[in-house]
């Protein structure tokens, strides 16, 4: 008897630190290990795990991680989907709202952002009116929107933020684009010279010499009656000095195009350093 | 206690202790689980079934072969550096100098597929200089000759075969195609005394003829020019035209040197992937 005592307790207690039977994929355990992977930032395989819990009666808050997941990972449109699930009974619902136009922001529709601004934002009370407001007046940076006056654009910021907003009105009113046509026209009369208007005075300098010494070849070669070479070197003259022409007016248009490239670039640093104006939330504490 | 009491209490003990393993089978289930969406090639399921069973089973008994398996499922869809990263996390919770040697060459050879050469060199020099692993030289070598092939340094991994076999297959292998290689240096060298050699050197014919046209072409106008005293002419001819046709052609010859290398390369590594039986990285 003491024995058989004596093997029961020896037996359960080597297995007792593991006789916990785990059920993987009890909800509460799938919402366990979801919130983990969503804390270890491994958003796509935590919203799989969100997605397994949503029923036809889908948790608000679950929505909403699994949208601020696809965000993440920068996939807007299923971000988008999630948030606009939310209903407006919902204790998310604002926050959904703007994460939307936020959303629809960085896909680069415009028009629903600024649409889901003027139903959501201006039209209704919304916590977020503020933030809604200063990024929707990111819109007119971006688009091809006639730019209000710079006091409307400039008024939901703050006084810091006011002089940067104010520094890329400035910019878009009046952005400092080069004419192609100038450089080209310049370049026709002086070779060259359309490149140096451009900023380019390396380029413009040997267009002018290799070009101007290709005239005085032909021209030297005329002279001396040797006429297949003096046509060789007027072919190649022409040819520089053609080229150089287009060259002046395709230089242009990549200046202008590398010009909103860095402007668009310097928007989109603000803003993601803003975090667009969205709270940051706190699920991992 | 009668007989009859003491066999009940003896099933009864037999049955709580079995029923107390159940948890552990839990986790071995979940194990095998994993393992078969691997061998299913479902990797990402495989990962997400694993990174559950570490969630939940605080004993960390599948902390190295987990870690493992997460990194071979990293490995075969290609994402080596993440492979790394769990591999190097299986090496730190591995229990004996077996599991930190067997995780120490999956790294090397990870980083032999992502081309970190230096990284893989340095580690298996590491794995060498431990006293733990006086055995292993030959697989080391083995590993060693296989950084070299992934850096196209066929010389120096026949060297490294050699070590372990004069007569390895891959020792013989590997000299065979850097004796095909080409010589850059040389298909550069020779296109400075005679132009278009290196490309003819090289193969391509018909690029060597244009080169060596365009050359004399070019050289006649010049030396015609100062001959007839238009030296003005001769400079300008001699460095706008011939001198950039003379550089072309040996750069030239040099660019052709270096691709059919990468190609001889290519084709080897492809005979090497779909015809050698032997480990690859």
């Amino acid at each position: 008897m003491k024995w058989i005592l004596i093997i029961i307790l020896i037996g359960t207690s080597c297995c007792f630190c593991q006789s916990i039977s785990v059920d993987f994929n009890s909800p509460e355990n799938i919402r366990k290990f979801a919130d983990h992977l969503f804390c270890e930032k491994d958003y796509l395989r935590a919203n799989f795990e969100y997605e397994r819990l949503l029923g036809n009666d889908a948790d608000d808050t679950l929505l909403f991680k699994i949208g601020l997941g696809y965000s993440f990972i920068r996939d807007y449109q299923n971000g988008n989907n999630n948030f606009s699930r939310i209903t407006s009974s919902s204790i998310w619902y604002d926050d959904a709202k703007l994460q939307q136009l936020k959303l629809y922001f960085l896909l680069g529709d415009y028009k629903r952002a600024a649409s889901i601004y003027e139903e959501e934002f201006e039209i209704k009370e919304n916590k977020y009116s503020i933030e809604s407001n200063k990024l929707n007046n990111f819109i007119y940076f971006f688009g091809n929107k006639t730019l209000p006056l710079k006091e409307e654009i400039i008024f939901p910021f703050n006084e810091d933020e006011k002089k940067v907003v104010s520094s890329f009105y400035d910019w878009k009113s009046n952005p400092p684009y080069k004419s192609s046509f100038t450089a080209g026209i310049l370049s026709a009369v002086i070779p060259g010279a359309g490149k140096m208007y451009l900023g380019e005075w390396g380029d413009g300098i040997t267009a002018f010499l290799v070009t101007g010494l290709f005239a005085f070849l032909a021209y030297d070669n005329f002279e001396a009656d040797h006429d297949t070479r003096a046509w060789i070197f007027t072919g190649l003259g022409a040819f520089f000095y053609a080229g150089n022409i287009y060259g002046s007016v395709a230089a242009a248009q990549i200046f202008n195009a590398r010009i909103e490239f860095e402007f668009n670039q310097s928007l989109n640093v603000y803003l993601s350093n803003k975090n667009y104006f969205t709270p940051e939330y706190e699920f991992c504490k | 206690m009668n007989f009859v009491s003491k066999l009940k209490l003896i099933l009864v003990s037999v049955f709580i202790i079995t029923y107390s393993q159940y948890a552990q089978t839990d986790f071995d289930a979940q194990y095998d689980f994993a393992k078969s969406l691997y061998e299913q090639e479902q990797y990402f399921d495989a990962i997400t079934e694993l990174k559950r069973l570490f969630f939940f089973d605080k004993s960390e008994k599948y902390i190295y072969s987990g870690n493992m398996f997460i990194g071979e499922c990293y490995k075969q869809g290609g994402k080596f550096s993440d492979a790394i990263h769990f591999v190097t996390f299986a090496q730190i919770n591995a229990a004996s100098e077996k599991e930190i040697y067997d995780a120490g060459i999956e790294i090397i050879r990870l980083n032999i597929l992502r081309r970190t050469t230096s990284q893989a060199l340095k580690l298996i020099d590491s794995l060498e200089s431990n006293p733990e692993f006086e055995s292993k030289k030959s697989e080391l070598n083995y590993w060693r000759g296989w950084a070299y092939i992934f850096s196209d340094d066929w010389e120096n991994a026949a060297i490294e075969f050699s070590l372990i076999d004069a007569n390895h297959e891959l020792k013989i292998f590997s000299e065979k195609v850097d004796e095909e290689q080409y010589s850059v240096g040389f298909a550069k060298t020779i296109s400075y005394f005679i132009p278009g050699a290196g490309q003819f050197y090289t193969g391509e014919y018909l690029s060597g003829l244009i080169s060596l046209g365009w050359n004399v072409l070019w050289g006649y106008l010049t030396i015609e020019a100062f001959i007839n005293d238009r030296v003005f002419d001769g400079i300008i001819i001699g460095s706008l035209l011939w001198m950039r046709f003379y550089r072309g052609n040996f750069q030239n010859a040099e660019e052709f040197a270096l691709q059919k290398n990468l190609e001889m390369s290519n084709k080897a590594l492809n005979y090497l992937q779909y015809q050698y039986q032997g480990l690859k990285p």
